[in-house]
């Protein structure tokens, strides 16, 4: 749900323009900022005026504060304010994974527990890909020689069996700032049980370097697990020099323009957090991009009343989807980032931060079509991207694409891409389909393109499975939600696949995961491991650490504005069954927790478990191993009220074109002007509706209308019998 | 793209069509394979990935695998179950049966690993069988260990029989399962983890048919072998006719050392591997059965010569892999096979010898992880809670024409390693050390991965069982064209005295076992080494000053 993969191109830099978005709610000015790869995007609400505003602005990866200052300024200017009317500003960057990514963070120095210097090198010991005798691993962020130990060692009882060797601390802090170190990072073993020598650490190497960035892991991601909790403290350390300039610089420069109200951030749990998180833990904004999309689709799960949603995004390299139950993105508590092959699992960094769970998988609209070695056709995940693009956008592409099967079939429209902005090449795409595909599968023209259609959406289709599957869940039970540039083209089919009966395509897809900054509510999570059996879980302790968590919780959230009256704290514990090595999430009960709690934790577990995976065994004891708490201030009362008057006026409808679909082949099928649709139309597919950032394709046996909100809804026919 | 013009394809077939088929029911296998994972109680099963999950047609041919599923098992399924319906002929199998065996020869080498099938029906007509094997925590005997002298010794065997009869379990079966093994909770929980992770590969086929329309499987899974062995044999008649061969040594037991002969034969499109001259079979659990030494030798042919293809028996139909009945690579029963990946894992280190006189940018040098070297501590902590312990680690990697090998992993298996953190907090181990060693790579234009150095304490006030199933403490892993060997293993208590390397022993409270995992072999010439990449060695510590100046000729 990143907006640079959403709309990158479809996107049109340019100055703000209203939308026909209406809000009612406290009459409050806020601004959500989503700093991406290629666009940095503003969406303005104005509470008072029922008004919503949207910029796009091109990202000046340099110094990306330039493009989000002249951005600001003018959407306020367009609606008409100064920034010093503004009441706050929540802002998402994509700048902490691309630092990752491109590896343009900070020179790293690593002290950890002696014996242990190389916890960063050796990682899981793995290889991600069986057959590949040559891939590349991803380089740990600070090379051996940037890596140091100390004497110390606490047991994973939290008891000191070795004191820490204060001297040679220092000793080792000196020796890395005299290698030209710009961060460094603390990670000892076991200190997920007792921090003592982490933040003795800290208060020794503070005293001494008072202007070095310090990361110490247990303030990261005190959970258990060395190499993933050295990882996190080590990506934190790289991202923060960067991280630290860049948001004291923008809140200065915003300052100079009059901006008055704070400027928060959006973390990848999808919660809303002060400044200074983004300096002292940036890596918890890892996924903040994405996260605002899912949020923005548990929005619209909530107006649409649809209790469990698929938030399907499918831009032009990648398709994001996230499941969201009652209104609530699913989360995860871990995260791979900088992967050396983008959609393979392990070739990346895994760190221990909250995250929106997303599946992403390597299927967008410039997803590459090839037979391979057994002469089988393949989509993905290699992508034309942006440049070349497509063969149809006449840029020297000249592999067949998604989007170029998709024009072929009829989808698109030549003439109505990006509204019209940009005219694609049809006969071009014929010779490379044929080239590439037709020709060695002895398929014709239309053959090949449905099938690169029909492979794309049914790569998406697995993957949902699975994850669904995971979650113990029937796919056909969701609500699919289509953003994204080529997630309204290709939603019908992939419903069709899932069972779904229902698709929800909002207005203005390039709009939606923006306004997911300013419909989240501000939250924040803490972790705390502590492995035990339930027979012997100590009350009183958990008690201890979880009055201390939910205080400090509630303090970030006051500092990010919030009310310490209206906060909600939630609490899970990661349980599994002894010697088991996959924890599943289980509800802690609220208030004072009494001698009773490892029973009624028991029972919990074994009904989580039975749910999941239709089992229930006897005898084998249970454990608890890290405990979670989620602090979140009230959801901004935010109701998207659309005024019909400003929608385009304009016709309806287009007339007709010939569009493939796999049951009819090529039939005639109405094209509306999704501009034109009011609240309360209704038609029957087959249908494409046009609108300027994406097409939506209603198959035959659908029905297609338009609710209060102009949303357009897709329902799919009951099955035929047979 | 010969191999579309090469193998006449089925008409009903078309490339969209297959790969839209085929990729559903892989999703099937591995759905299913992620079910399994997630509830298994066997570390093997989860550090190792030493499972698989497999549907397969009427006929007993494949149809899919899990993706992520390891060598040691390809192509093991489907022959389990032919010889499962040896015994119970196929009119017997009804709904909801389910088939269980651990035979070493008819499963997949050794008694732990659990081999089980069900039929699958659909409108009434046995339709295909699902299939999966997994490493069980615990089967009675040894426990995991190389020094038996017997099979029988190594714990419980089952000759295939039903476990599952009409959707009930068959109780005298699982009582003499019970009553048989150490953990029997735990054993019972991952035998129902697999007859679970059937159950979906069943829902999922019966729901891919009804959604397809599709009655016949046999012709598809005909189809994606002819096309899976078309493109083995592309890559195989690229390379040159001829015979090849190459040997090697390793520890064996005791004053019996393996040797390992093998001739690669390359034919038009056929490929034979013959293994006469390798040693005789044992009185020691290393023993490697038929199928275990096959899957082993033909992994490293497929990473060579096809890594691209999804893994599908059809791949392998072009290899041939012979052996003489009674050697250590093709065991008769009842030879103690518990520790078979010591023999098995060592082949591929011929093979690329093999390989390396016709294509040596295809293969690596021998690595430190080959075969894996494991430990197996078990006891009861002070809290009075049994535990049993594998350390998971590997040593390097070979290197390769193109890259120095990978430090610290496994091949040929993919074994992960599990956290310190996590062992510490499940027994009363405590880890001093787990730290690459450096000048344990060999020296090479590019140099072998490192091994890495354990020092791992008993802290329990009770002694501590300990097995060890290591080798390479005298022949070190190889060097390839020109590059020199990797460290040998070494494993020694704290006084320095040195433990039986495929032994059972005992670990007093405050003992200190040290092991060295070795590094792998270097690939060519080590002066044709770029100086840039040895001064990096030096200036990370990779290569000590000393071994730059006295392997390299660096003047630093």
């Amino acid at each position: 749900m990143g907006n640079e993969e959403g709309h990158d191109l479809h996107g049109t830099p340019g100055g703000p323009r209203a939308r026909g978005v209406v809000m009612a709610s406290r009459a409050r000015c806020r601004i959500g900022v989503d700093v991406g790869g290629t666009f940095t995007d503003f969406v303005l609400v104005d509470e008072a005026r029922d008004l919503v505003f949207t910029g796009k602005q091109l990202t000046t990866s340099s110094d990306p504060g330039i493009a989000i200052c002249e951005g600001v300024e003018r959407v306020a200017r367009e609606a008409g304010l100064a920034l010093a009317d503004i009441d706050g500003i929540v802002h998402g960057t994509t700048l902490v994974a691309n630092t990752i990514i491109e590896r343009t963070g900070a020179r790293v120095g690593f002290i950890t527990t002696r014996g242990f210097r190389d916890v960063l090198e050796v990682g899981t010991e793995m290889r991600y890909d069986l057959y590949d005798l040559f891939m590349e691993k991803a380089e740990p962020l600070a090379p051996r020689d940037r890596r140091l130990t100390v004497d110390e060692r606490v047991d994973s009882g939290g008891t000191v069996v070795q004191p820490m060797d204060e001297a040679e601390l220092r000793e080792a802090a000196r020796a890395l700032v005299g290698m030209g170190v710009e961060a460094i990072a603390v990670c000892f073993v076991n200190s997920y049980v007792n921090p003592v020598h982490e933040q003795r650490a800290r208060e020794i190497l503070a005293g001494s370097f008072p202007a070095l960035p310090l990361t110490v892991s247990t303030s990261v991601a005190p959970e258990i697990r060395e190499y993933e909790r050295a990882c996190t403290a080590a990506a934190n350390a790289y991202v923060m020099p960067l991280m630290r300039r860049y948001v004291t610089g923008l809140h200065d420069r915003l300052g100079d323009l009059g901006l008055r109200a704070p400027l928060n951030v959006m973390l990848s749990g999808g919660g809303i957090a002060a400044l200074r998180v983004a300096r002292e833990t940036p890596i918890h904004l890892i996924e903040s991009g994405p996260a605002a999309g899912a949020i923005a689709g548990a929005h619209y799960a909530g107006i649409t009343d649809s209790p469990s949603v698929i938030a399907f995004d499918m831009g032009g390299t990648t398709a994001k989807m996230c499941l969201i139950e009652n209104g609530e993105p699913e989360h995860a508590t871990t995260f791979e980032a900088g992967r050396v092959r983008r959609f393979a699992h392990g070739s990346g960094i895994p760190l221990k931060v909250p995250v929106i769970d997303l599946i992403e998988i390597g299927a967008g609209g410039g997803s590459i079509a090839r037979l391979d070695a057994m002469g089988l056709m393949k989509v993905g995940p290699q992508s034309a991207g942006a440049e070349p693009g497509p063969v149809c956008y006449g840029r020297g592409g000249t592999e067949p694409t998604v989007t170029d099967a998709d024009l072929w079939l009829g989808y698109l429209s030549p003439d109505f891409f990006l509204g019209g902005e940009m005219p694609l090449e049809v006969a071009a795409v014929k010779a490379a389909m044929d080239t590439a595909l037709s020709d060695p599968a002895g398929l014709d023209t239309i053959g090949a393109a449905a099938g690169v259609h029909a492979i794309v959406n049914n790569n998406m289709a697995a993957a949902a499975r699975r994850h669904i599957a995971e979650k113990g869940r029937d796919p056909r039970r969701y609500t699919l939600v289509a953003t994204g540039g080529a997630g309204p083209v290709h939603a019908w089919g992939l419903a069709r696949l899932l069972g779904i009966r229902r698709i929800v395509c909002p207005l203005g897809a390039g709009v939606t995961s923006s306004l997911g900054f300013l419909i989240a509510a501000p939250a924040t999570d803490r972790a705390h491991s502590h492995v035990c059996r339930v027979e012997s879980v100590p009350a009183d302790v958990v008690n201890a650490f979880y009055e201390a968590m939910a205080r400090d919780a509630t303090a970030a959230l006051v500092e990010a504005g919030g009310d310490a009256a209206t906060v909600t704290i939630e609490r899970r514990v990661d349980m599994r069954y002894v010697g088991q090595g996959f924890e599943i999430e289980v509800p802690v009960p609220d208030g004072v927790l009494g001698p009773d709690l490892g029973e009624e934790l028991h029972e919990r577990f074994l009904d989580r478990y039975d749910e999941l995976f239709g089992r229930r065994i006897a005898g084998v004891p249970a454990e608890t191993v890290t405990w979670r708490l989620t602090a979140s201030g009230p959801t901004p009362n935010v109701t998207l009220n659309f005024d019909d008057q400003r929608i385009d006026a304009g016709a309806a409808g287009k007339g007709e074109r010939p569009v493939h679909f796999p049951e009819t082949g090529f039939t005639p099928c109405k094209v509306y002007n999704r501009y034109g649709l009011g609240p309360g139309t209704t038609f029957r597919g087959p249908a494409v509706i046009e609108e300027r950032e994406s097409t939506v394709v209603a198959g035959p046996d659908t029905n297609v209308s338009i609710d209060r909100y102009l949303n357009l809804i897709i329902d799919l026919d009951e099955p035929r019998p047979g | 793209m010969n191999a579309t013009e090469d193998a006449a394809p089925n008409p009903r077939f078309d490339p969209v069509t297959l790969e839209i088929l085929w990729s559903r029911l892989i999703s099937i296998a591995d759905e299913s394979a992620a079910a399994l994972l997630r509830t298994a109680f066997s570390t093997v099963v989860r550090e190792s990935n030493d499972f698989t999950t497999v549907l397969l047609d009427a006929e007993c041919n494949c149809l899919a695998e899990n993706t992520g599923g390891i060598p040691s098992f390809v192509g093991m399924v489907p022959s389990a179950v032919k010889a499962m319906l040896e015994r119970i002929p196929v009119e017997r199998w009804r709904p909801g049966d389910c088939i269980i065996t651990n035979d070493p020869w008819i499963g997949s080498g050794h008694l732990p690993d659990v081999t089980m099938a069900s039929p699958i029906f659909h409108r009434g007509t046995l339709v295909g069988f699902s299939g999966s094997i997994a490493h069980l925590p615990d089967i009675g005997g040894s426990g995991w260990a190389c020094d038996t002298r017997e099979l029988y010794e190594e714990g419980l065997r089952l000759m295939p029989v039903r476990f599952i009869e009409d959707g009930q379990e068959v109780e005298v079966v699982a009582d003499i399962i019970r009553a048989n093994v150490r953990v029997p909770d735990q054993v019972m929980g991952d035998i129902y983890a697999q007859v679970a992770a059937q159950g979906i590969c069943r829902k999922g086929l019966q729901q891919f048919l009804d959604d397809t329309g599709l009655s016949d499987l046999t012709e598809l899974s005909a189809e994606l072998r002819g096309r899976a062995e078309t493109a083995m044999r592309t890559a195989i008649e690229a390379l040159p006719d001829g015979s090849w061969s190459a040997s090697m040594d390793a520890d064996g037991i005791d004053e019996f050392e393996t040797h390992i002969e093998c001739r690669m034969t390359i034919s038009g499109s056929d490929l034979e591997l013959d293994f006469a001259g390798t040693s005789g079979q044992v009185a020691c659990g290393i023993n490697s059965v038929m199928k275990y030494t096959r899957a082993f030798a033909t992994y490293p042919i497929k990473c060579a010569l096809d890594p691209d293809s999804p893994r599908n028996e059809g791949s392998f139909q072009p290899v041939t892999v012979k052996a003489p009945e009674g050697s250590i690579v093709n065991p008769t029963y009842p030879a103690p096979v518990g520790a078979r990946q010591l023999t098995g894992h060592l082949l591929y280190g011929v093979i690329y010898r093999c390989l390396a006189q016709i294509a040596p940018d295809r293969v690596v040098a021998e690595s430190g992880s080959t075969p894996t070297l494991r430990s197996v501590y078990g006891g009861v902590d002070r809290q009075g809670h049994r535990f049993n312990q594998v350390l998971f680690a590997s040593g390097g990697m070979g290197a390769s024409h193109r890259m120095d090998g990978y430090a610290c992993t496994a091949f040929p298996s993919n074994t992960g390693v599990g956290s310190v953190e996590a062992l510490e907090s499940v027994s009363p181990l405590l880890v001093w050390r787990k730290e690459l060693t450096p000048d344990s790579g060999g020296a090479g234009k590019f140099r072998g991965g490192l091994g890495q150095d354990v020092e791992i304490e008993v802290r329990s006030d009770q002694p501590v069982r300990l097995s060890l199933m290591s080798d390479r403490h005298k022949y070190p892993p190889r060097g390839i064209l020109g590059g020199g060997d990797g460290s040998h293993t070494r494993i020694e208590f704290r006084d320095g005295t040195r433990p039986h390397q495929k032994g059972r022993t005992v670990m007093q409270p405050g003992e200190l076992l040290r092991l060295h995992f070795p590094g792998g072999g270097g690939f060519g010439d080590p002066a044709d080494r770029d100086p840039a990449a040895i001064e990096d060695d030096i200036a990370k510590g990779y290569v000590s000053a000393e071994a730059a100046r006295s392997v390299y000729g660096h003047k630093g």
